[in-house]
């Protein structure tokens, strides 16, 4: 897998130095914008842990300090997770914790019933869902909601109608769907919707070709995607916006040598990560992005990654939850 | 008014710890005894902050000093959700003025424009202000004049914040909010003229072209309130010109399949405009012609255009028949010439069409 040079080059996937760079993160004591980031600490840990079970590096953070964290994020007022021990809870990190614990097969851990009931609690009359108590509503936590209750084994307590009522009211004249009624449509939000319809056997209610083909549009020239018509590509949607389209089974129409010669491109070699584009500066989430595209692009040795849960496909398959996506064969040699 | 929030620096060089209006409280700590893998290492001034925030959501204080603080802490991290909820919560209590409120989260709005947090605040204090006006005999928001004025108002506002980012995806959200719910003729109307001059300052903002058909269609009106085919008319007549100022515009492509297919109208109608876009710049024959309905591309306009070979042949397939070879035709010099990089695509159209 790597050159016989020894020296990394753009070209391949240096896997030892990311996986150091997920390692170090929490030590980053320099990083004046760490502090800031605390609202998304649980979800880091998720990204983090998720491309290291891509690398095939799961071991590379410790277990039960991993779960030890998500556990001390718990609100017992509200019954889910905050995103860092003391905050309030908020859907987006009780998804994550969901999805760590998942991966290390420790749900057993938590009061699932209490979870539940903090999910469902948050949809609203409309059928969406809002991400905390303070009402911010996006199709975004409707995933996260459908996600969280098909991890728990759940499913059976939402009212699937309504959910995917909303949903289908959010898609826009050019195929595509926004954040709520009106929005305009952007790959992200495609991306959830659609992940959404999957996990609820509801693809059939909307017109699979033509989204495929605004998810198609998106590649720029160098091969990079974008999230909506004229923005600048950027790595995350190779996530998105492959993970979309390998949900509908159209991943071929993306071209995959340009799409990975761009993340791959992204890459920081000197410190590891992955960056939202070539010669910025790396971090967790972009890393997990890039390295779930790879996957889904087939590249060599990495693991296969279930682009509607983004969880690994050994485990969504163990679980019974895989659904119809279909990814690019694992390449053997680069 | 007895107290003052400030958004001044100098007020605030004193940690919360050492100010003597707030020695009755005893600051909680982030880690309560636990040591957790990702610690977070914060700035003194916002480790003060949240460390009194703690105690004062402990205590469920609802207090003028808790605006002071929620403010100092929004400005330091603008997604702190928990601190945005505690000070709506205690300006409600308060019964604090809302447009005070408004008004003094302009600058913060702009200066943290993705943060979602700073908009939807923003979108409870406005409904807030509207539902405390209407108490009396209004029924719907459009009929209540102090809520329309505040409606009228924060539109200007988000005017001004799209000043500094044009393609903000919670900013075009919160507008696309504010006119549903107060659904005022009065702001509505100055909609259309609003997307026309940030289309002229960028004819490829994809957001102005959504927010165009929001406005357009997107409205629920009475039956027979307004022409659909003059409306149609217009759009076709607004979209072909813009086609013909840029043709290598994919938005206003989008835009003008978008409204055909609303208005159940079939391709082939505009088969005479699209028609110059499919051709190489050199081979147009009549250049002194001008046909109004029918703008043709501007001098160096990068010809043949993909969208327009894409929407000929989509004219083509539905006819079907002779037309069907047409359109494979069309499908393969995409996919070999004009827009190689979705090859596989283009293959998979003459794949279903031959089926």
């Amino acid at each position: 897998m790597s050159s016989s040079s020894g020296k990394p080059s753009s070209t391949e996937l240096n896997i030892p130095l990311h996986v150091k760079y997920i390692q170090t993160l929490g030590q980053n004591k320099d990083d004046l914008m760490y502090h800031m980031t605390s609202h998304l600490r649980m979800n880091a840990i998720y990204w983090g842990l998720m491309a290291l079970c891509i690398m095939n590096r799961k071991d590379a953070l410790d277990r039960d300090e991993t779960i030890e964290f998500v556990l001390s994020c718990w609100d017992d007022e509200a019954g889910a997770f905050g995103a860092h021990p003391g905050h309030d809870a908020h859907i987006l990190s009780t998804l994550s914790a969901i999805q760590v614990l998942t991966i290390h097969d420790a749900v057993d851990k938590i009061d699932v019933s209490r979870v539940v009931k903090f999910i469902l609690s948050l949809q609203q009359p409309s059928g969406v869902f809002a991400g905390d108590s303070f009402g911010e509503i996006d199709t975004r936590f409707s995933y996260i909601a459908v996600q969280a209750l098909s991890l728990l084994g759940h499913l059976d307590k939402l009212d699937v109608e309504k959910t995917v009522a909303y949903v289908l009211k959010c898609r826009n004249f050019d195929g595509g769907f926004g954040a709520v009624i009106g929005a305009e449509s952007h790959s992200g939000q495609v991306f959830v919707c659609v992940a959404l319809l999957a996990i609820l056997d509801k693809l059939d209610e909307i017109d699979q070709d033509t989204l495929a083909w605004w998810l198609a549009e998106r590649q720029l020239p160098n091969g990079g995607l974008n999230g909506r018509p004229q923005k600048l590509e950027d790595v995350c949607y190779s996530f998105w916006v492959l993970s979309a389209i390998s949900i509908l089974d159209k991943l071929t129409w993306i071209d995959a040598d340009k799409l990975a010669g761009f993340i791959l491109s992204a890459q920081d070699l000197e410190n590891g990560g992955i960056a939202d584009r070539p010669g910025d500066q790396p971090d967790v989430f972009h890393t997990i992005f890039g390295v779930a595209g790879l996957s889904l692009l087939g590249h060599p040795g990495l693991e296969d990654v279930d682009p509607v849960y983004c969880l690994p496909a050994s485990l969504t398959e163990k679980l019974g939850l895989r659904k119809a996506w279909r990814a690019l064969p694992r390449r053997t040699v680069s | 008014m007895s107290h003052v929030e400030s958004n001044d620096p100098a007020d605030q060089t004193l940690l919360y710890c050492e100010k003597p209006e707030w020695q009755d409280v005893t600051p909680i700590p982030q880690y309560d005894g636990v040591n957790p893998i990702a610690p977070i290492f914060y700035t003194p001034e916002y480790k003060d902050a949240t460390e009194y925030f703690r105690a004062v959501v402990e205590k469920d204080e609802i207090s003028e000093r808790v605006l002071q603080l929620t403010l100092d802490i929004i400005q330091m991290n603008p997604a702190h959700y928990s601190a945005w909820q505690y000070r709506y919560r205690t300006i409600i209590a308060l019964k604090r003025p809302l447009e005070a409120e408004l008004t003094l989260m302009d600058v913060l709005a702009i200066q943290f424009l993705k943060t979602y947090q700073v908009w939807h605040h923003r979108r409870l204090v406005l409904t807030a202000l509207y539902e405390s006006s209407t108490s009396d005999s209004a029924s719907s928001p459009s009929s209540n004049a102090a809520g329309a004025a505040a409606a009228a108002k924060e539109l200007a506002f988000i005017t001004r914040a799209l000043e500094t980012d044009t393609k903000n995806y919670h900013t075009w959200s919160y507008r696309q909010w504010l006119l549903a719910f107060f659904d005022d003729e009065a702001l509505w109307e100055g909609e259309l003229p609003y997307v026309e001059r940030l289309l002229e300052a960028d004819v490829r903002n994809n957001s102005a072209w959504h927010h165009r058909f929001f406005v357009v269609f997107g409205r629920v009106r009475a039956k027979g309130e307004v022409d659909l085919e003059e409306v149609l008319k217009r759009e076709l007549s607004y979209t072909k010109d813009q086609i013909a100022f840029a043709p290598n515009n994919p938005s206003a492509w989008n835009y003008l399949r978008g409204i055909l297919e609303r208005n159940k109208k079939p391709y082939s109608d505009l088969q005479t405009f699209v028609e110059p876009y499919t051709v190489p710049a050199s081979s147009s024959t009549d250049e002194g012609i001008v046909d109004l309905d029918n703008p043709r591309p501007g001098p160096g306009a990068q010809l043949p255009c993909v969208a327009a070979l894409e929407f000929l042949a989509d004219i083509h397939e539905k006819a079907g028949g002779e037309q069907t070879k047409q359109a494979i035709e069309i499908w393969k010099s995409l996919a070999n010439e004009h827009d190689t990089m979705r090859k596989k695509y283009w293959e998979f159209r003459v794949k279903e069409a031959s089926a």
